[in-house]
C-alpha cells in the first residue's frame, strides 16, 4: 500500500517511530518484535513494553506521520528498516545498529566493496586538507568506498578528493543532522554530488527540530560500524574524531593515523594515536595494504585495485624563478608560517616577500591561506 | 517696552541665528516663553529671574512675553539665558537700549548671575555677524577662534551690565595659545617591537588614508598599532582644523586652551556605544556622533566583532560619502564624517583561529562570529591583515624599530604626491581616474586576475587594491607604473579579508 509521500505502509510507521526523537537504542527496541504499524499503535495506546512510563504516547499522533512522510517525499528520502530488504548489510551484525535509517542516493554502493572511514578535525591545516583530498582520491580510484561525515575540514576534503576520479568507487556520507536540513554554501554542492554518485545516510528523522549534540556522537558510532578501516587524518588531542576511533576499537576495526608536525596542535590527536601503536599512513598505499589484509578471505567483497606506485608521476622539482624567490622558499617549511615570520626569516622587505611568494605560488612551490604560508604538501 | 536681542542656537554642527524678542506689558505679573523652546529653555525662566535678582538689578513687575524668532523651528540648549536676561533688562528699562547697538549675546546663567560656558560656542559665534559678540569669559578664548576681536567675555551679569553702561571694565580674555605643538602626537611607533607587517600596514594606512582591519589573537598588539596611527598622520590644514574644531565644539567636547584642533583626532568608542552615539542625532539640536568627532582623523573600533551588527552597517554610507545625512521628521542635518576607520578583532571567539589548525571553537560559534561583520563592510577595508603574537626575541631586545618621525616623513611625501593628483589621499582617487593614475604592468595585472579568478576579490575590492598599490608605489617612489612587487604587497596586506569571509557560511 503506497500513500501520498511515496512510502509503503511499514516505512511510514517506521519513519514515524524514528521521528519520536528517542535515542537509537530505544528506537530499535520499539521495533523489536513488532511490525512498524503495530509498534506505533502500541505506543499511541500506551501499551508498548519499551515505553513503560508512556513518555512517547503523547508524541505518537497521526499528524507526525504525515509530516515525516511529506518531508521524505519532498526531499527524495528513502526509509530503511532494520532487517528488511534494502537495509545496509554492513550494519546488520552491529550490536548498536540503528532501527531505522534514512538515505538519499543509493546505499547499496557500500555492498561488495571495501569501506574506509576518513575522520578528522574541522579546523584543519592546509597540510591536513591536502592529505585528506589525496587519500580520498587514491582510495576512490582503487575502488574503495570513502565514508566521511560531511563536516567542514577533513571530512569535506576527503569527499571532494573521492569525487575526482570519474570511474572510481562512489563515496558515502553519514551525517548527524536530518537529511532535510539545508546544508550551507559549498557543503550543499558537495552533499548533492555525493548523493548523486553514492549515498548520504542519516539516523535523524526528517522534519525533526534541530540537531542535538548526541546525534553527532551516534553518527560517529555508525561510521565505525560500517568501516573496514578507519583513517584519522588530523585531529586535536580531545577531538570528536576520537569518538569514532573508540567505537572502532570496541568493534575490532583497524585504525590508522596520518602523522603530523609535533608543533601542530591539529595533529596532537593523531600523533598520540601513533604513540599508542596505531598504524601510520604515509600515502594511499599504506591504507590499501591494510584494507587488503582486513578483507583477505572474504568472498563478499571485491578487493581494491592497487594503483601503480605514485613515485614516478610526481612532478619534477620546480625551481624558484629568481634568487629572491629562492630565499623566500628557503624560509618556508611544511608548518604554515605567518607573513611576519617569513619577513623575519628572510630579512627581506614586505614587498619583496609578497612578490616572491606570489611567484612561488604561481609555480606551486608555496601555498597560502589567509596570510599563512607553507610549502605544498606534495 | 519692546527689545530684540540677537543670539544663536545650535543645529548639528552649525549655528542658526535667533532673535530673542521681549515684550513687557501691563497686566498680572507673569513670564512666558514662546517660539518652540525645549525643556532647557523653559527652565531658563527660573534661572534668569534668579540671576537678575542676585545681580541687584530690577525685575519688571509686569507681564513678560519672550518670543524666539523664527518661531517655527525648534530651539534647544541653555545658551539663550543671557540674551533673554538682556532683553528683559532692556525692555524693563534697567539698561538703556542704545548701549546694545549691534551686539549679540550667547551664554548660560547661574542663579548667582555668573555666566557659564555653553557647548558649541565656535559654530554659534561663527553664525553671528555683529559688531560685538558677548560670551561667557570661560568660552571667550574658543569664541575668538572664529569671532576674533569682536568677541567680549564677561564673568557675570553685574559686571556685564556695568561694562555695557561704560561704568566698568571688560573682563580680560586669555590670549589664544598657539596650536598645540607637534610633540603631543601620542605614543611612538618605535615602541612596537617585531610586527614588521603590522607596522608597514599602519604606515600605508596613514600614507594613503586606507581603512585598516587588524585581526589577531589577544596580545598580538592590535590596539598598540592602532593608537600609533594618528601620530603618523600629517597635521590638519587650517581649513580642516577649523571644521574639526567646530564639530568638537558643537559636541561639547572640551577644546584645549582655546586652540584649534590641529592634530587629527583619535576616537575609540567602546563597543557598547549606541547607534545614535556613533552616527549622531538624538538631542534637540542633533549632536554629532563619534564618526563626526573622528572627522579628519581616526575612528578606532576595538573588538569590532562585539559591536552590534546594525551599528556597524550604519557606517557604510558615511564611509563612502564622507558625510552622514541624518534625517528626522522635524529636522535634518548633514554632518561631516570623513574618517580613517581602523577595526580590530579576534579571528574567532576563542581568539586562536588565525593560526591554521589551532581554533577550538565549534562550527556554530565560528559562523555566528563570522556573521557579525557583513560582507559589504568587510569589503570596505582596503587593508586587512592577520597578526600573530610577536616573536619572543623581538620582544626582549631585537633591533630598535623606526620611530614615528621617520615614518611621518614618508607619509608626508605620499600625501604630496596625492595632492598633485588633486585628491587629499590616494584612497580618495575616484574610480574613473584609476586607469589614469594607477596604470599596471603586465605582471601586476596577471596577479590581480589570478586573485579574481580564485573568487577572492570583488569589483569594489579590485578598486581598493589598486589604490593601495598606488600608495605603495608612492612610498617606494617607484614612478607612475604599478609593478608586480607593489601589487603583490597590496594583495598580501588584504589577506585576512578573505580568511574572515571564508569563516562565514555563504
Amino acid at each position: 500500500m503506497t500513500t501520498t509521500g511515496g512510502l509503503t505502509h511499514d516505512e511510514r510507521y517506521a519513519a514515524g517511530i524514528a521521528a519520536l526523537g528517542a535515542g537509537p537504542v530505544r528506537t530499535r527496541r520499539f521495533l523489536d518484535g513488532y511490525e512498524p504499524a503495530a509498534a506505533w499503535s502500541a505506543l499511541a495506546n500506551g501499551r508498548h513494553h519499551a515505553d513503560p512510563d508512556h513518555a512517547y504516547q503523547s508524541k505518537a499522533l497521526p499528524p507526525l506521520l504525515d509530516k515525516v512522510e511529506a518531508a521524505c517525499g519532498e526531499n527524495g528520502i528513502a526509509v530503511l528498516i532494520y532487517g528488511r530488504p534494502g537495509y545496509p548489510p554492513a550494519l546488520l551484525s552491529d550490536h548498536e545498529a540503528p532501527g531505522v535509517l534514512f538515505s538519499v542516493g543509493d546505499p547499496t554502493v557500500m555492498d561488495r566493496r571495501a569501506r574506509v572511514v576518513m575522520v578528522g578535525t574541522r579546523s584543519a591545516t592546509p597540510y591536513g586538507l591536502s592529505i585528506a583530498a589525496e587519500l580520498g582520491r587514491g582510495l576512490a580510484e582503487a575502488g574503495v568506498v570513502v565514508v566521511a561525515g560531511m563536516a567542514r575540514g577533513i571530512a569535506t576534503a576527503a569527499h571532494a578528493g573521492a569525487l575526482v576520479p570519474a570511474a572510481g568507487a562512489p563515496p558515502v556520507a553519514i551525517i548527524g543532522s536530518a537529511l532535510d536540513t539545508a546544508p550551507h554554501g559549498s557543503e550543499a554542492h558537495l552533499r548533492r554530488a555525493v548523493a548523486e554518485r553514492g549515498a548520504v545516510l542519516s539516523e535523524r528523522a526528517p522534519a525533526s527540530a534541530g540537531t542535538p549534540v548526541w546525534c553527532f556522537a551516534v553518527r560517529n558510532r555508525m561510521m565505525a560500524a560500517v568501516a573496514d578501516v578507519v583513517v584519522v587524518v588530523e585531529c586535536h588531542r580531545q577531538g570528536a574524531s576520537l569518538q569514532t576511533v573508540k567505537a572502532a576499537v570496541d568493534r575490532g576495526v583497524a585504525v590508522m593515523a596520518v602523522p603530523g608536525s609535533v608543533r601542530s596542535s591539529a595533529s596532537t590527536g593523531c600523533n598520540a594515536l601513533l604513540v599508542d601503536g596505531v598504524a601510520p599512513v604515509r600515502d594511499v598505499h599504506d591504507v590499501l595494504a591494510l584494507v587488503e589484509l582486513v578483507i583477505a578471505g572474504r568472498s563478499d567483497i571485491t578487493g581494491p585495485r592497487l594503483p601503480a606506485p605514485r613515485a614516478s608521476d610526481r612532478p619534477t622539482e620546480a625551481r624558484a624563478p629568481n634568487p629572491l624567490a629562492e630565499r623566500a622558499l628557503q624560509a618556508l617549511d611544511h608548518d604554515p608560517a605567518s607573513l611576519d615570520t617569513v619577513v623575519r626569516r628572510t630579512g627581506m622587505t614586505l614587498a619583496d616577500v609578497a612578490h616572491a611568494l606570489e611567484q612561488l605560488a604561481a609555480v606551486d612551490l608555496a601555498v597560502g591561506a589567509g596570510g599563512w604560508w607553507s610549502r605544498p604538501s606534495r | 517696552m519692546l527689545a530684540s536681542i540677537p543670539s544663536a542656537t545650535l543645529h548639528g554642527v552649525d549655528g542658526r541665528p535667533v532673535a530673542v524678542e521681549v515684550h513687557i506689558s501691563g497686566g498680572l505679573p507673569g513670564f512666558t516663553v514662546v517660539g518652540l523652546p525645549d525643556a532647557a529653555i523653559r527652565e531658563s525662566r527660573d534661572r534668569v529671574r534668579a540671576a537678575v535678582a542676585s545681580s541687584g538689578l530690577e525685575w519688571p513687575r509686569h507681564r513678560i512675553t519672550v518670543n524666539l524668532a523664527p518661531s517655527g523651528t525648534r530651539k534647544g540648549g541653555s545658551g539663550l539665558d543671557l540674551p533673554i536676561a538682556m532683553g528683559i533688562l532692556v525692555a524693563g528699562g534697567a539698561v538703556p537700549s542704545n548701549v546694545l547697538q549691534d551686539t549679540a549675546f550667547v551664554g548660560e546663567l547661574g542663579l548667582d548671575g555668573s555666566l557659564r560656558p555653553v557647548p558649541g560656542i565656535v559654530p554659534l559665534v561663527a553664525a553671528l555677524r555683529f559688531g560685538r559678540i558677548i560670551v561667557p569669559a570661560a568660552s571667550a578664548a574658543d569664541a575668538r577662534l572664529v569671532g576674533g576681536h569682536l568677541v567680549r567675555g564677561a564673568a557675570n551679569l553685574r559686571e556685564l551690565v556695568a561694562a555695557l553702561r561704560g561704568a566698568g571694565p571688560w573682563s580680560n580674555v586669555a590670549p589664544v595659545v598657539s596650536d598645540r605643538d607637534i610633540s603631543s602626537i601620542g605614543p611612538d611607533l618605535a615602541d612596537v617591537r617585531g610586527q614588521a607587517v603590522g607596522r608597514r600596514a599602519v604606515e600605508v594606512a596613514a600614507a594613503g588614508g586606507h581603512h585598516l582591519l587588524l585581526v589577531g589573537p589577544p596580545g598580538s598588539g592590535k590596539t598598540m598599532l592602532a593608537t600609533r596611527l594618528p601620530g603618523l598622520l600629517p597635521p590638519l590644514s587650517q581649513r580642516e582644523a577649523l571644521e574639526v574644531t567646530r564639530i568638537h565644539s558643537a559636541a561639547g567636547t572640551s577644546l584645549v586652551g582655546g586652540a584649534l584642533v590641529a592634530r587629527p583626532p583619535f576616537r575609540a568608542p567602546h563597543h557598547s556605544a549606541t547607534q545614535v552615539a556613533l552616527v549622531g542625532g538624538g538631542t534637540a539640536w542633533l549632536r554629532p556622533g563619534e564618526i563626526s568627532l573622528a572627522h579628519g582623523g581616526v575612528l578606532f573600533l576595538d573588538e569590532l566583532g562585539e559591536f552590534p551588527a546594525v551599528a556597524l552597517d550604519m557606517l557604510r554610507q558615511p564611509l563612502e560619502e564622507g558625510v552622514v545625512r541624518i534625517r528626522r521628521a522635524r529636522r535634518s542635518v548633514d554632518l561631516p564624517a570623513r574618517f580613517l576607520l581602523v577595526g580590530a578583532m579576534n579571528p574567532c571567539p576563542c581568539g586562536e583561529g588565525s593560526v591554521p589548525g589551532s581554533c577550538r571553537c565549534t562550527e556554530a560559534a565560528r559562523a555566528r562570529y563570522g556573521r557579525r561583520l557583513s560582507a559589504p563592510l568587510l569589503d570596505r577595508f582596503d587593508l586587512a591583515l592577520s597578526l600573530g603574537r610577536p616573536d619572543i626575541e623581538d620582544l626582549l631586545g631585537g633591533p630598535p624599530a623606526e620611530s614615528s618621525a621617520v615614518v611621518t616623513e614618508r607619509v608626508r611625501f605620499v600625501r604630496l604626491m596625492a595632492a598633485k593628483r588633486g585628491v587629499r589621499c590616494n584612497a580618495e582617487i575616484p574610480s574613473p581616474s584609476l586607469e589614469e593614475f594607477t596604470p599596471m604592468s603586465g605582471e601586476a595585472a596577471t596577479l590581480l586576475e589570478r586573485r579574481m579568478r580564485a573568487g577572492a576579490l570583488s569589483a569594489r575590492g579590485l578598486h581598493r587594491i589598486r589604490r593601495v598599490a598606488r600608495t605603495l608605489a608612492d612610498l617606494d617612489d617607484a614612478g607612475p607604473l604599478i609593478g608586480g612587487r607593489q601589487m603583490a604587497e597590496a594583495l598580501h596586506l588584504r589577506d585576512a579579508s578573505c580568511a574572515l569571509s571564508s569563516a562565514r557560511p555563504s
